[in-house]
């Protein structure tokens, strides 16, 4: 089996954003697909998400709409990523 | 010595370049709060630090004893980045590791200033061109192995190799800087000094195009 390397908050935090953001349409998120997609269990993501919208990147725990905060915070997730990746460092 | 102040115009600028970079490369640990991030900023603000004092060893010769601080804290800006670089690889959970070895180095870095302060000034100058050597040679190790490092992951990821091509320069830079201590020539000097800057100057573009330039995805 893989083993995924531990990952802290703050990388959680963005890669759940870009899925969230990813997953955003008309339809309601499935929240079990994006369990599968970030790789957390289901109580520990429920968890993620008020954490999310206690810090204002996330609307609210129903709707997961990125907020506006939240959108400027995976652009800057993105950018860091990028840079890190650029500098041969793996994250 | 001739040419001194094109060689502090040099240094100034490079200590410069190193604070900038340093500015912007503690934004993934900001974000992240990962500690395998601050290798980065904190080696090149010791490579800047130690350009820092060259140019007061340059501007003032009456500082030998600087000779060394700007010496040792270089070969330790080095062995700080290559260790930033060897952690980086590790999948498994190496995070206390990597704390003890930062613990570690602060120790060394204590040592090191209290020997350079206390001990060199006593030590003769043949001693201080030997040291000189084989730090410069340990330089050249660490450099190595951190392009080796980039370039492996070059196989995965493109947007490596500009890295790479800078830890190349820096390495040229180190090795023209062993020919000027064995011949005294100031082509080797200055060839280095330029490398030193484009090496500089190539670090500056990958923050830049990173953090502020227009990413990939953005251009639909």
């Amino acid at each position: 089996m893989k083993k995924f390397p531990r990952r802290n908050k703050m990388i959680i935090y963005g890669d759940l954003l870009i899925v969230l953001q990813n997953s955003a349409g008309p339809e309601r998120i499935v929240l079990s697909q994006v369990q599968t997609k970030i790789n957390v269990p289901y109580d520990r993501l429920k968890v993620y998400i008020q954490d999310l919208v206690e810090l204002g990147l996330v609307e609210d725990e129903v709707s997961c709409k990125v907020s506006e905060k939240g959108l400027r915070y995976i652009e800057e997730y993105k950018r860091v990523l990028d840079f890190v990746t650029r500098m041969g460092l793996s994250y | 010595m001739l040419y001194t102040t094109e060689h502090i115009i040099i240094e100034i600028i490079s200590a410069i370049a190193c604070f900038i970079l340093v500015r912007f490369m503690i934004k993934p640990y900001q974000l992240t709060g990962k500690t395998q991030y601050l290798g980065l900023p904190i080696g090149f603000g010791f490579l800047g630090v130690s350009y820092t004092v060259s140019t007061i060893v340059y501007s003032f010769f009456n500082f030998p004893e600087l000779g060394w601080v700007q010496l040792f804290v270089r070969g330790f800006a080095f062995l700080v980045l290559a260790i930033t670089y060897f952690f980086s690889k590790a999948e498994k959970n190496a995070r206390l590791l990597w704390k003890i070895i930062l613990a570690l180095l602060a120790i060394i870095f204590v040592v090191m200033t209290l020997l350079v302060t206390v001990v060199s000034p006593q030590v003769s100058l043949e001693d201080y061109r030997l040291s000189y050597f084989v730090i410069r040679t340990f330089s050249l190790f660490s450099l190595g192995y951190i392009i080796i490092h980039t370039l492996r992951n070059n196989r995965t990821d493109a947007k490596t190799v500009a890295s790479s091509l800078g830890f190349v320069l820096l390495a040229i830079e180190q090795y023209s800087q062993l020919i000027w201590v064995v011949d005294a020539s100031y082509f080797a000097l200055f060839g280095g000094l330029t490398f030193r800057l484009g090496s500089l100057a190539v670090f500056l573009y990958i923050t830049y195009k990173a953090l502020y330039g227009k990413r990939d995805d953005q251009n639909n």
